[in-house]
């Protein structure tokens, strides 16, 4: 039996107030796939990581991750996920490594795993300064330092090249390299299309034919 | 287990570097004292024991509303809601970890806060039943933390959030307050504590333990968008 899809989505809609912000996607992510999410701004495409992150709830349609059902195994969903968000979703005040060893309790993960997770990003030297000293690229890799600390089967990432430099891009580069499969909002199509396998442009809350 | 502690951990270290709540909480209380103590008459101290006591408990609600509103501020202002909601643990365990610490930082006002309520209030009163008292109090805390953290992430999803925790905790802390005087009165001579005092600390305890199960039971659907 082959291995279910990494994302799977069907006619799936999400609203806000009177706002359609997702009005019928349908999306596959094979296993190990890496997909852009592209489209212009108020296109869907943070809703839909936001959905699939387990985040939110969908409003309607059908919304698969590795073959759980959201939001019913929402809890399933979200140690399979790697989510990095528009923002870094981590603690200013927090130093490097505590906002990590915060994230790794959440997780359930070690915290031996803390200091080869801030290696591979290249913030071993920084791991002591405090998230809100660290330049803006820092924190981006910090962000997916903490996305990526739990080693999720899927990756969901928003903007992920926002603020860094070209060694942080090779890096992300890196990252989507793996086995992994990702969904990755972005708007430097050119930038990352070497680490993708496809790309799929959201309009109006829907996939544009 | 581990995720409340990391959490509460968090918020600590945060509290210790920022010094936002239990600052302003200390300094709110030691200004209502001030304020009271004049309205009450000054030396003379109208309405006597009662109105200090009552005085007491209002300062320790209103301080707490002032912690309270800030309980979930920078995970709003810096969206951290995301990294929190996206990791897999019980949502649940996000309120009991914001209480536990909210519940820290009222213990530490407190700290100063009774010290300062005996001298502005009660100096030529025998000294009161400090232990009947500080029982009355952390029981109280208890439940105010727990309803607390609740509302508190109730009202941190709504626009006009700074209005509308005070309007949802008020009307809740009716019967803290009212329990609350009822005790402390007790504790100062030359009232006695009595079976009185314990059936009313008892409520405390089960106003506590409601509004912990509450919490528990309910936050999973305040943070549902």
């Amino acid at each position: 039996m082959s291995s279910p899809d990494a994302v799977e989505c069907t006619g799936l809609v999400r609203r806000f107030g009177e706002r359609e912000a997702l009005a019928g996607v349908d999306l596959r992510v094979a296993p190990g796939e890496v997909v852009l999410l592209t489209g212009p701004n108020g296109a869907g495409k943070t809703t839909l990581l936001r959905v699939l992150a387990g985040v939110i709830r969908p409003g309607g349609g059908r919304a698969a991750v590795a073959g759980h059902e959201l939001p019913a195994a929402a809890a399933a969903v979200r140690p399979l996920v790697g989510y990095a968000g528009h923002e870094p979703l981590v603690y200013p005040r927090l130093t490097a490594r505590e906002n990590l060893e915060l994230y790794a309790a959440l997780y359930g993960v070690s915290p031996e795993a803390v200091a080869p997770a801030l290696e591979r990003v290249g913030l071993d030297g920084r791991a002591g300064d405090r998230a809100a000293d660290l330049s803006r690229g820092m924190r981006q890799r910090l962000a997916l330092a903490r996305a990526t600390l739990h080693v999720p089967e899927v990756l969901l990432f928003d903007e992920p090249t926002s603020g860094l430099d070209e060694q942080g891009r090779a890096l992300l580069g890196r990252l989507l390299g793996g086995s992994q499969a990702a969904l990755v909002a972005t708007h430097e199509l050119a930038t990352l299309a070497a680490a993708a396998d496809r790309a799929v442009r959201l309009e109006l809350g829907r996939v544009a034919a | 287990m581990r995720a409340v502690r990391a959490l509460v951990r968090k918020d600590l270290l945060l509290e210790l570097r920022g010094r936002e709540v239990v600052p302003a909480m200390v300094v709110f209380v030691l200004a209502a004292f001030v304020l009271f103590r004049f309205a009450l008459g000054g030396d003379r101290l109208g309405g006597g024991v009662r109105a200090a006591t009552g005085m007491l408990w209002v300062a320790v609600v209103f301080t707490a509303i002032l912690g309270l509103a800030r309980a979930f501020a920078v995970e709003r202002e810096h969206r951290i809601w995301d990294g929190l909601l996206a990791s897999p643990i019980d949502r649940s365990a996000i309120w009991a970890a914001k209480a536990v610490s909210t519940f820290a930082f009222l213990v530490v006002m407190q700290a100063v806060a009774l010290p300062l309520f005996w001298l502005f209030f009660l100096q030529q009163a025998d000294g009161p039943s400090f232990a009947v008292l500080i029982a009355a109090l952390l029981a109280a805390d208890v439940g105010i933390a727990a309803l607390g953290a609740l509302l508190a992430g109730l009202a941190s999803a709504g626009q006009a959030r700074e209005v509308l925790l005070p309007v949802l905790f008020l009307p809740f802390a009716v019967p803290l307050v009212l329990v609350g005087v009822q005790v402390s009165i007790g504790t100062i001579p030359p009232q006695t504590a009595d079976f009185g005092t314990v059936r009313e600390l008892g409520f405390l305890a089960l106003y506590a333990t409601i509004f912990a199960l509450l919490g528990w039971a309910l936050f999973e659907y305040v943070v549902e968008d």
